[in-house]
């Protein structure tokens, strides 16, 4: 078996509450093979998302140690974990994130850009045309819908083309119709690209495409299923 | 539409406290404050000036006369109207003090006064004798700064004229100080008989007596102006009693007032666009709240209602605090004012500037928000289910628009109607609204510039830079607001930079560079000639211009009183120089009629100035009364002339045929044009042939009117401060108000891979790009004003001035850069988990 490509060992996240420290996750251990497409499902507040934070270097763990491409991410400072997403990682969330003041152009060039590549604006046009937006580069956020902003959201993430694509319920806020779309986006840019993928979902259907399914609940992973063969 | 409902929703809405209105509340208070404590304290010098208007006069009132003293019966009747009279003699000269081979020389303010004087207050010297004592025998009195420069102590002896006087206190407290208005010389106090070895008040000398009338108890002073008017005005007597006893100071002080609140208003507008954006950040918040009142049946007009009376609650409540602070600041200052001017001040509180404030603050606040108060109508109940944000059109509905409109068009015409400058306040809101108007486009150009740079090719790679541009020139930024606002306060300290920087160029530099060094008075026609020679061979003397100078007042226009034709024009409200000439003077441009044929001895005929002529509406053919020496004088005005009374050199108002005056008894006034380094010789020279001449140095004379302007520019500048504080409280606001949207972009801009420095780069080009667009802006439309001021109101050359122009912009990008990193460390700071998840 090739060397996992994220690995955490015995990692918990405890995060401030009013009443007190509250306990996210606790000793969670887990590999996550390269190439492998990976489920994270369980009830509402049960880590999903947090847990997937941790993989992106986007949450600090409290204890155990979280590695990517054989880094630690744990001993890395703030602006060393946004190098490393850059040349490694694309996120996707529920809530798309665009920023609002940019054109969806230049969201999906702004990582390109950071990371150097002087084409930025040709493959971040490329990306879009990929997602079917072609014709909306020069909108902003608030003059497309929620589908075409997940598609630009998604763009964002995968042109970079990262070996970790981290999708925290890309399709939550969307219907069934652009749901649906959504994912087999995610999952051809994955397939094209050949990344990695790290999905939290909620829908059945969905957790079925994926290679592993990791159950969590309270905190903890509650069971792991195989559903295909990791290519 | 329901009223009761609208003020219940109003009220649940207010349960939500202060939060978001801190900008809004700051804006109004701190505009509304600004206009009441100048309004307060305009008020309490007013009330002060009234209060101890026989003091600042000298008697509770004064008869005047220029040239001469009361003829008897003109004595008898102010014996008869008053208790007590005080007569005393103003005029100019030079104070001489030799000491062995050296001779000093400053001019002075001569005031003779007879035992009677004061009538009110108290004469203070240093050391503290009584005054008689001080002016006994050949004593007098001088202010300190004449006594320094001539490095007299009391006791010391003095030259005035051909007469030897003994200086026997310095003057520290003159009463009637205040009331005799601007000086060009320190003050000296003698006894009038004591003048009389001294061979300046000779005829034909400048001067001018004063009589002051302690009247009974209860005296109608209009009853009495009239009859002193009606008896005496034809003579060139001019009345002026304790209602007002320092008009200048008056004048001064209610120009300054009206100006120093129209620079209060435009703070105002400053704080109106921030009172907007916070509205409309506020409702843009409430879209939720509103669509859901409307699924549950509210009609437009009650959610409209309900926001307004939220939103002039809290209006009413930035007022009154405005008010508090507005009344409160002067009696705080009230030590500090008192000492920096010279007249008595009755600091307290004072309802009608409040009043004025107040009115000015709710207009304001009406103007202001209206029109985002008017897009809750367009709010659907759709938003509740997507997002309609978009579409939302840019203009409210017609009514609005009109309303709109006929607020500011109410704003501007209560701001004319009480600063009693009616066209200045017009042209300033003209200005105000040419400005705002200049930003809006200014804003709009620089988002599409800022949009269009943000994808030009040679940018991309420079991402901080991008970035910037795209927040700059997107939809959702603060662009328009921190434009506006600080722009326009921006453009208001650029506007008096450039007046301030223009004027003092042409009074400091250009003036001396063309005026005279000295301007000589009472020249006896015996000592002209004299004069002429030893001026004429001095190699250092370059030109002298000599004319013969008489004073008179203007009484009558076409046989009717000057005051009923003319009003309160400058020409006829005091006393003028005439002139006599057989020929035009050389250089003389007349634009309008003939000047009188060489030897012309007929009816006397006039030549007035053209500007100061159409200004007072004379026509060729009218008949102009002067009153020279008690003596009515009637000439035509047969031709009108060019005058430049700007170059200090000779310029008179009026010239006569010499016939017409030749025979009444006059001196001549001299200009001397001499290398600096001639100057004292000149003096030396002259002043020792002739002891009753007056010289004034030019250059004393304009640093003094530098001085004053001096003085003049720095109160505007606090004035100009209280709009920029209040453009940077709006810009503030901005700051804070977009520091949730930067965590998010902060938080996004991590997570796809960029480092700290990068945002914080972002961060601050974004910032400092806004505020240099807003300085630059504000050049041009304070340059405009600039020009416009120095062209239309001062008459004058203008000249762009660079340096306060670059202080400017530089000054507005390092206020943007700051207020926006002051608030850039919590979204850098943020994690970016933390922030995104909360928006999940």
């Amino acid at each position: 078996m090739a060397d996992p490509i994220l690995s955490l060992a015995d990692v918990t996240l405890t995060l401030a509450g009013n009443a007190g420290p509250v306990e996210i996750l606790h000793g969670i251990t887990l590999d996550v093979t390269p190439g492998e497409t990976l489920g994270l499902i369980g009830p509402s507040g049960s880590g999903k998302s947090s847990l997937l934070m941790l993989m992106g270097g986007l949450e600090r763990a409290s204890s155990g140690r979280v590695t990517a491409l054989g880094h630690d991410l744990t001993a890395m400072n703030e602006d060393q974990l946004a190098r490393f997403r850059r040349d490694h990682m694309g996120v996707v969330f529920q809530s798309f994130h665009l920023i609002p003041t940019m054109t969806a152009l230049e969201n999906v060039a702004t990582p390109l850009e950071l990371a150097g590549h002087r084409d930025a604006f040709d493959r971040a046009a490329e990306e879009l045309r990929t997602v079917g937006l072609g014709a909306r580069m020069d909108h902003y956020p608030n003059q497309m819908s929620g589908g075409e902003q997940q598609r630009v959201a998604l763009a964002r993430a995968a042109a970079p083309r990262p070996h970790i694509l981290l999708a925290d319920e890309p399709t939550g806020n969307l219907d069934g119709a652009n749901g649906a779309a959504i994912m087999d986006l995610l999952f051809g840019l994955r397939d094209r690209h050949g990344a990695t993928l790290v999905l939290v979902t909620h829908a059945a259907d969905l957790a079925a495409r994926c290679d592993r399914v990791v159950r969590l609940a309270d905190g903890r992973i509650a069971g792991e299923e195989a559903r295909r063969a990791a290519e | 539409m329901s009223l009761p409902v609208a003020i219940r929703i109003a009220r649940r809405e207010l349960r939500g406290g202060l939060r978001g209105f801190y900008v809004f509340l700051a804006c109004l208070a701190l505009g509304v404050a600004a206009i009441a404590a100048v309004g307060s304290v305009r008020e309490s010098i007013e009330g002060g000036l009234k209060r101890e208007g026989a003091v600042l006069l000298g008697g509770d009132a004064e008869m005047s006369l220029t040239y001469r003293y009361a003829e008897p019966e003109e004595r008898a009747w102010m014996d008869a109207t008053a208790t007590r009279v005080s007569e005393i003699v103003d005029f100019r000269s030079m104070v001489v003090v030799e000491r062995g081979a050296v001779t000093e020389r400053g001019l002075t303010q001569v005031k003779g006064v007879d035992g009677a004087y004061p009538l009110y207050g108290r004469v203070e010297l240093d050391p503290p004798i009584p005054l008689d004592e001080a002016l006994a025998g050949n004593g007098a009195v001088m202010e300190r700064v004449l006594a320094d420069r001539l490095g007299l102590t009391p006791g010391d002896d003095f030259r005035l004229g051909t007469a030897e006087y003994r200086l026997s206190a310095i003057l520290t407290r003159e009463p009637d100080g205040a009331g005799d208005g601007f000086g060009l010389g320190p003050r000296l106090l003698i006894r009038t008989e004591a003048l009389e070895g001294s061979g300046l008040l000779a005829p034909g000398t400048l001067f001018e007596t004063k009589y002051r009338l302690a009247l009974p108890e209860g005296a109608d002073m209009a009853a009495l102006e009239a009859r002193a008017d009606a008896r005496f005005a034809d003579r060139g007597m001019r009345w002026r009693d304790a209602r007002n006893g320092a008009p200048g100071m008056t004048r001064f002080v209610d120009r300054m007032g009206s100006f120093l609140v129209l620079v209060g208003l435009a703070g105002l507008a400053v704080g109106g666009v921030g009172v907007s954006a916070a509205v409309r950040a506020y409702l843009d918040g409430k879209t939720e709240v509103i669509a859901t009142l409307k699924t549950l049946g509210a009609e437009g007009r009650t959610i409209l209602l309900a926001y307004l009376i939220q939103i002039g609650t809290l209006a009413g409540l930035g007022i009154a605090v405005g008010l508090v602070l507005g009344a409160l600041a002067p009696i705080l200052a009230a030590p500090f004012i008192q000492a920096q001017l010279p007249v008595p001040v009755e600091v307290q509180v004072h309802p009608g500037p409040l009043a004025e404030a107040a009115l000015y603050g709710i207009l304001t606040a009406l103007l202001f928000t209206l029109w985002p108060l008017a897009r809750t109508e367009e709010v659907r109940a759709a938003a509740l289910f997507r997002d309609v944000s978009g579409r939302v059109r840019v203009w409210p509905r017609p009514i609005y628009v009109a309303a709109t409109g006929a607020l500011a068009a109410l704003l501007i015409g209560v701001a004319a109607w009480f600063s009693g400058v009616p066209k200045l306040a017009l042209w300033s809101a003209f200005g105000i609204v040419a400005a705002l108007g200049l930003l809006a486009l200014a804003a709009v150009g620089l988002r599409r510039l800022a949009r269009r740079l943000a994808r030009a090719r040679f940018l991309r790679g420079r991402t901080s830079v991008r970035l910037a541009l795209g927040a700059v020139g997107g939809p959702a930024g603060e662009t328009t607001s921190v434009v506006l606002s600080l722009g326009l306060g921006l453009s208001i300290l650029a506007a008096i930079g450039q007046i301030d920087a223009n004027l003092r160029s042409a009074i400091q530099q250009e003036l001396p560079e063309r005026a005279p060094s000295y301007f000589v008075v009472d020249i006896q026609p015996e000592q002209l000639d004299g004069v002429l020679t030893r001026l004429t061979g001095d190699p250092g003397v370059s030109k002298v211009e000599t004319a013969p100078m008489l004073r008179g007042v203007i009484t009558r226009i076409n046989g009717r009183p000057a005051k009923e034709v003319a009003g309160d024009h400058w020409v006829i409200r005091g006393d003028r120089g005439v002139t006599y000439s057989a020929a035009p003077p050389e250089g003389t441009i007349v634009n309008a009629g003939q000047w009188w044929p060489e030897g012309y001895d007929g009816p006397p005929q006039m030549s007035f100035a053209d500007e100061e002529a159409e200004e007072i509406g004379l026509k060729l053919g009218d008949e102009v009364t002067v009153n020279i020496l008690g003596r009515d004088i009637t000439a035509t005005v047969t031709s009108f002339r060019a005058v430049d009374f700007s170059t200090a050199g000779i310029g008179f108002v009026m010239a006569m045929n010499p016939a017409a005056l030749m025979g009444a008894p006059h001196t001549h006034i001299a200009t001397i044009y001499a290398e600096p380094e001639a100057e004292a010789a000149i003096l030396r020279d002259l002043a020792s042939a002739y002891p009753n001449i007056t010289a004034i140095r030019v250059r004393d004379a304009i640093d003094r009117v530098a001085e004053v302007l001096g003085s003049l520019a720095a109160a505007i500048g606090y004035g100009a401060s209280a709009t920029l504080v209040t453009g940077v409280i709006v810009l503030i606001g901005a700051a804070a108000a977009g520091e949730r949207a930067r965590i998010f972009e902060s938080a996004v801009l991590k997570t796809v891979g960029a480092v700290r420095g990068q945002v914080l780069a972002y961060f601050a080009l974004r910032s400092a790009m806004l505020g240099a667009a807003a300085g630059a802006v504000a050049i041009v439309a304070g340059g405009v004003a600039g020009w416009a001021v120095m062209e239309f109101v001062m008459m004058g050359g203008y000249e762009f001035e660079p340096g306060s122009a670059v202080a400017i912009v530089l000054g507005g990008a390092l206020a943007t850069l700051l207020a926006g990193l002051a608030f850039a460390w919590r979204p850098l700071a943020a994690r970016p988990a933390r922030v995104l998840r909360a928006r999940e």
